[in-house]
Formats: C-alpha cells, structure tokens, sequence
C-alpha cells in the first residue's frame, strides 16, 4: 500500500469516528441483508411526547417489518444544535420534527427533501388535511414539510384569579380592555397580571398583523424600530407599575412559567401548550382569546409542527410511507392526541375524541376561533428567523430589567437581524 | 513542587549516568517509546493540533457549516470588535476574573494556612476542603446552585433574617454574576492543595530563628511564609486566571443556557458558543477563540515578567 492510501484511510475512519461522536449513533441508514431499512426519526419535546411516539413507532414497525425506525429526541434548544451539527456533515436523521422558523432556514442549505415527488409517486398522501395547514410546509411552491398538528395563539389564564377579580375575557375585547382586566386583578388580588407579554415574538406578531403589519416578510421584517420602540416602553412602563410580573421572580422559576408558579395571572402562549399548566401548577387554567386593535381581528394563523424528510437520504419511499402513516393513521391520532396540536388531518381528527377538560378546552378554542373567522395566513419565515426570535426574547428581557432602552434594544433588534438574514 | 527548585545537592556529573548503550539499542527503545506513544501523538494531532489549526483558518473566513468557508480577511476581527454584544462578554468575564481569582486564592491561602498545622484529623479536613474541586465542573453542581441564590432559597432567606432583601440572586442581572463568583471560590481545594505543598518547604529553622528575634505570627507570616511560597503563589495565580478565563459551564446552567438575564453572565465563552452552535457563525466564533488565546498569552507574560518583583528563588537569596 501507499503512504497516501494509508494516510486517507486513516483520515476516513478518523473522520467517521467524529461523526460517530457528534451524533451519537454508529451505523446509519442502510439497507441490511434482508432487505430490511432502517430510518433515523428525531424529533424534541418533553417526556409525555417521547412516551407517545414511542408507542406509534412500534404500532408502524409492526405494519411495515421491513422498515425499522431508530428514535433520537432531545429538548428544542439542543435539538436545533445537533441537528445543524448532524445537517452540515451530511449526517442528518431522515425523518425529523420541524417548525416554521426553520424551513427557509434549511431549505436554503439543501437539506429538507421536497415530498411532492413521493405524493406523485403514490407514497404520501397530501389529501384531508384540515383548514389549510397543508400550505404552512410550502416555500417556493416546494412540499418540504407536512404538519403533524395545528395550534394557534392564546391567552392562557389563571381561572380562579381571574374570577376572583371579576373578570371576564372575550372575544374581540381590546388590547385597553385587556389591560383594564390587569388592573382590575392587580388591584384587587395584589398580584401581576401578565408575565411578560411584550417579549414573546409570535404574539407581537399578532399585535402587528391586527395592524396590517407582520413580524417577517420572506426575506426581512416587517416593521420599523419605532414601531417596536414603542411596544417596549409600553411594556416597560407595565412592568415598572406591577401590572407585568417582576422579570426577576420569572426568570428564576424557569423552566417553570411564571403563571403555574402563581406569580402572575395570565400568559401569552401555543394553545397546545396549555397542556402543561395543569401539570405544572396548583390552579385552574383556561384559553381566552387575543386581545384586538379593532375588537375583531385578532390575527391569528394556525401553526404547526411538521415533520420533514432529509433530502439525501439513501430510502426516499420508505421516508414517504412513514410520514404517511404518522399524519394519516387514525390510531396514530388517538395515541398523540393534542400534544403537538389540533390533530391535522381528518382521519387523526375524528378518531381522537379527547376525554380530559384541558384537550377538550383546547379543542373547543380552536374551534371558537375558526368559526369567528379570524384565521389569516401564515408567511413562511425567512431564513435566520430562530436567530431572530432569540434575540427578540433575549432584548425583550433587558427592557424589562431596565438593563437597556427600548430604543437602543429595537436599534440592537434591527442590526442583529440583518446579520442572521445574511448568515 | 517542581517550582520550588530545591538547592542542586546533585552533583553534576552524576547526570549524564546511562549505561554506555549502542547508538542501534538507544534508537530501537526510542522507537518502542514512540510506538507506546502513538495514541496519544494520534489524539493530539486529530483532536487537538488539528482542529487547532482548521478553526485558526476559519478565523479568517466566513463559515455556516453548510457553504464552503469564505475568506474575508480581518472581517470577523473588525465586526467583533464593533460588536456591542461582544464588548459586554469582554466586561463580564474581566469583572469575574479580576473579582474570582484573588478571593479564591485568599481563601486557599488562609485554609492551607490552618490545614498545614499538626492536628488530629487533619486528614479529614484536607479531603473535606477539597472535595467541592472534585465535583464542581459537574452540571449538577450548577443546578444546585441555581436552586440555593434562588428567589426565596436558602440565600435569599438568610439574608432576610440579616434584613437584606435581595429576592434571590439568579434573576437579578446586578447580582447574578457573583453567584458564580461564590461557585468559583466553593472550589478553593486545588489552589490549596498546592499552598499547602508550598507551606510545607518552608525550612522551619527560619521560624526558629524569627522568633527567638522576637518576631509576632504576622511579621513572620509577612517576612518569611509570604516570601517562601511566591513560587506557589505565582504558580495559583497564574493558572487559577487562566482558568478564570475560561469559565463556561457554571455560566451556561447557572442562567439556564441563556448566559443572561439581561446578558449579566454572558462570560466570553458563553458568547462563543452562542456565537458557534447556536447561530452558525464558525468564522466569528474562531476569531472570538483564538482572539482569547492572545489575551491570555498577554496575561500570562505580564505575569511572568511580575514575577521578577515579587516571586523569590532561593537561590537568588544565596
């Protein structure tokens, strides 16, 4: 042998010891003697989820033997970590959880697979899935994402507080009227009302589009730094007069929201995460609706989580079949329930019938909020939205801690983004 | 202690004393000891030389992980230096280790003082003292403490009964960074283990001899202890800043991964790895890395250069 071969050798097997080591996995996808393919399937989430997928992993292996399917989850953040890890070595796991933040994001690195030649191919069905969520996994008129549930935004609220004060939220009331409500709890329960609206990304989405705004256009933002100047200092002036909680108690309850630990009444949420408040706190909690500019539109979408295949994956089909199975197969629905969200398609829909008050509650929203008619259209995000949002949370929070000025924190908002829309 | 160079009782010549052996017999074990070697002349080029040199390479460019490095020259030097974010994860980290470093090697100093004395038990306490230094880089570590300077924890409400209410010190951005100080200093056993190898070179005839001059436990402290261990010293101090330098973990837990609130504990390799895993910036990140290997090299060579004042040998005494 050569020096050189050996050298190459050398470096190759050091190389997929790396990889090996980064992802944590040995072997990959690849077919085996008998012909049976194994697929890498990653998803995030907490323990309740990783319980269920778990269950219809099983329930798919026993339909296809010829397929098996090797799990890997972790919690948001790492998740998005490794994965950009795993994506940039040519690593990534063929079908995996994915969110509207990220489809410019890795549609742009070539990495999500376009599904619509697997649905012309007979493998994946793109038909029955509910108010048009199909169309939140398209960008450029590429299927790169197929929605395992929808969930909107709500107004989660603390219901004995909220009684207790008097107070009762409905649709259409005002941004003035929401506030009012603050004051009132404020004032005759001594605690805040909010924990901390102004720094959430997807709600001043909302406030925006009420306005004929909207966070991201496809490729940059769609507002100005005065108009983001002025939502902090109107949050600012909230926290400093006790109606926003005390920034400080919420940040060192985390993971805990500031709501379950009582220290404020209400919070601005995923409908879908509502789920974990029971669970979390000692109270009783309920959706409300969005706050509006005109006592109408609230402008709401339906978001989802979607799941994505890997567009260099060795098995193509195989990808097609199992995401088919998992959006379509009605006992798939019953075992996830409302966990990822409303189910999407109509097989999943109709066969969950949830049993316990909060998945009925949360069913019961969605359903109040198709039927006002509110619903608007989602945009795809443009590239480096995670980044963004991160920031936005991030200079949210300073504001709120009087750390930094609204005006210099939207000045800071506005650069960063720049820099994450070019990255 | 290799620092504390003791007086050369070895005569010279004894040195050079390897049994006459052929030139083939000295090449043929030289290459036995390479061979044993190998793993670990492997692991470093891959792991460490390699890496090394790759990331001191993307300094220079722009690299997301998925496009092909771009070279851009000093970019990422120029926007890094602009770069607000990054100026603050300079103030953090020079705040911790100007406030950390001193206040834990006082610490290691005054317990090695006490531990360095003939007592029952000493044992004990030596390995007590130095057990937090075993377990805490762990991560669980972190998590406890962010528990204990937690609203209304242990911290929180021993100060109330001192009628100081704080509320807790991981939310609050003007306190925050000295929880991690406290972490920092928890872990005095290392610097003081070696204090204590230092305090027991110390000739005890010199004591002897102050005392019978007539000289208190402070003089003696100051004109003989002090002066007897600054190799020790200058060693803690020197590698306890660099350590400084580089704190990362309790950061990332203490604050729940977001290096904050308000960007309070954001330590430059909090920013780094930001910078690197969490928005693909490779290039910025490795010019943020190797910008941080110059700066600690000038620390280490200010200090080296100190040391001529205050670090005493001695041989220079003779």
């Amino acid at each position: 042998m050569e020096r050189r071969t050996i050298l190459k050798a050398a470096g190759a097997s050091a190389a997929t010891l790396g990889l090996a080591a980064t992802t944590g996995c040995g072997g990959g996808a690849g077919a085996s003697a008998d012909g049976t393919v194994t697929l890498r399937y990653a998803w995030w989430g907490g323990e309740p989820r990783t319980i269920a997928i778990r269950k219809t992993i099983a329930l798919f292996e026993k339909k296809y033997p010829k397929i098996k399917i090797k799990p890997e989850f972790t919690d948001y953040a790492a998740f998005w970590e490794k994965f950009q890890t795993q994506a940039s070595g040519g690593n990534p796991p063929d079908v995996f959880q994915n969110a509207v933040g990220f489809l410019r994001k890795y549609d742009r690195r070539g990495v999500l697979m376009d599904l619509k030649s697997q649905a012309d191919a007979g493998h994946l069905n793109l038909e029955n899935f509910r108010n048009g969520v199909l169309a939140n996994g398209q960008v450029d008129g590429k299927q790169i994402g197929i929605p395992v549930g929808a969930n909107t935004m709500a107004l989660v609220i603390d219901r004995k507080a909220f009684e207790k004060a008097g107070v009762e939220p409905e649709f259409g009331w005002t941004w003035d009227e929401y506030f009012d409500a603050l004051q009132t709890i404020q004032d005759k329960l001594r605690i805040a009302g909010d924990t901390g609206y102004f720094g959430i990304m997807y709600l001043y989405d909302l406030y925006l589009r009420q306005n004929g705004k909207a966070f991201f256009t496809e490729t940059e933002l769609g507002f100005t730094e005065d108009d983001l100047t002025q939502w902090w200092e109107d949050g600012y002036k909230r926290v400093r007069s006790g109606l926003v909680a005390d920034p400080k108690k919420i940040e060192q309850v985390a993971p805990k929201s500031g709501l379950s630990a009582g220290l404020a009444a209400s919070e601005f949420t995923w409908d879908n995460f509502s789920i974990r408040y029971e669970g979390e706190g000692e109270s009783d909690y309920g959706l409300a609706p969005i706050p509006t500019t005109n006592g109408k539109d609230t402008g709401q979408y339906l978001g989802s989580l979607m799941l994505s295949a890997f567009s260099g994956t060795e098995h193509p089909k195989e990808v097609a079949q199992f995401i088919d199975f998992m959006v379509h197969d009605p006992e798939v629905g019953r075992i996830m329930g409302y966990d990822r969200g409303i189910l999407a398609t109509t097989e999943q829909y109709e066969a969950f019938a949830p049993a316990d008050e909060t998945n009925q509650g949360v069913k019961a929203y969605e359903e109040d909020v198709a039927a006002a008619g509110v619903l608007g259209k989602i945009t795809p995000h443009p590239s480096g939205a995670d980044v963004v949002e991160a920031a936005f949370l991030r200079l949210g929070g300073e504001v709120a801690q009087g750390k930094t000025k609204p005006a210099d924190a939207a000045k800071a908002l506005f650069s960063e983004a720049k820099a994450a829309f070019a990255g | 202690m290799t620092l504390v160079k003791e007086a050369p009782v070895r005569p010279a010549g004894k040195r050079s004393a390897p049994p006459a052996a052929g030139r083939r017999g000295r090449r043929r074990e030289n290459l036995a000891g390479y061979l044993f070697m190998s793993p670990w002349i492997a692991g470093f080029l891959l792991l460490t030389a390699g890496p090394m040199i790759a990331s001191l390479y993307y300094a220079f460019t722009s690299y997301n992980l998925f496009t092909p490095p771009k070279w851009v020259g000093l970019d990422n030097f120029t926007t890094m230096f602009q770069d607000p974010r990054w100026q603050k994860s300079v103030e953090v980290t020079l705040k911790y280790v100007v406030v950390a470093t001193p206040l834990k090697l006082l610490l290691a100093l005054g317990v090695a003082l006490l531990l360095a004395q003939k007592r029952r038990g000493q044992g004990l306490y030596r390995a007590a003292f130095y057990m937090p230094s075993l377990i805490g880089a762990s991560v669980s570590v972190g998590f406890v403490w962010r528990a204990l300077f937690s609203d209304d924890a242990v911290v929180d409400r021993t100060q109330k009964v001192f009628g100081l209410d704080a509320g807790g010190w991981i939310g609050n951005p003007d306190y925050v960074l000295y929880a991690l100080v406290a972490l920092s200093i928890w872990q005095f056993g290392a610097p003081m283990v070696i204090f204590l190898a230092g305090l027991k070179q110390v000739p005890q005839e010199l004591y002897e001899a102050a005392e019978v001059d007539g000289a208190g436990p402070l003089r003696r402290f100051w004109n003989i202890t002090l002066p007897m261990i600054s190799p020790v010293l200058f060693f803690n101090v020197l590698l306890e800043s660099i350590h400084a330098f580089q704190v990362f973990g309790s950061a990332y837990v203490v604050s729940d991964t977001r290096c904050g609130p308000a960007d309070a504990t954001l330590v430059y390799t909090c920013y780094l790895y930001q910078k690197g895993f969490k928005e693909a910036q490779m290039g910025f990140a490795s010019a943020m890395a190797w910008t941080l290997v110059v700066a600690v090299a000038l620390v280490t060579a200010v200090l080296f250069w100190s040391q001529k004042k205050w670090v005493h040998y001695e041989e220079a005494a003779k």
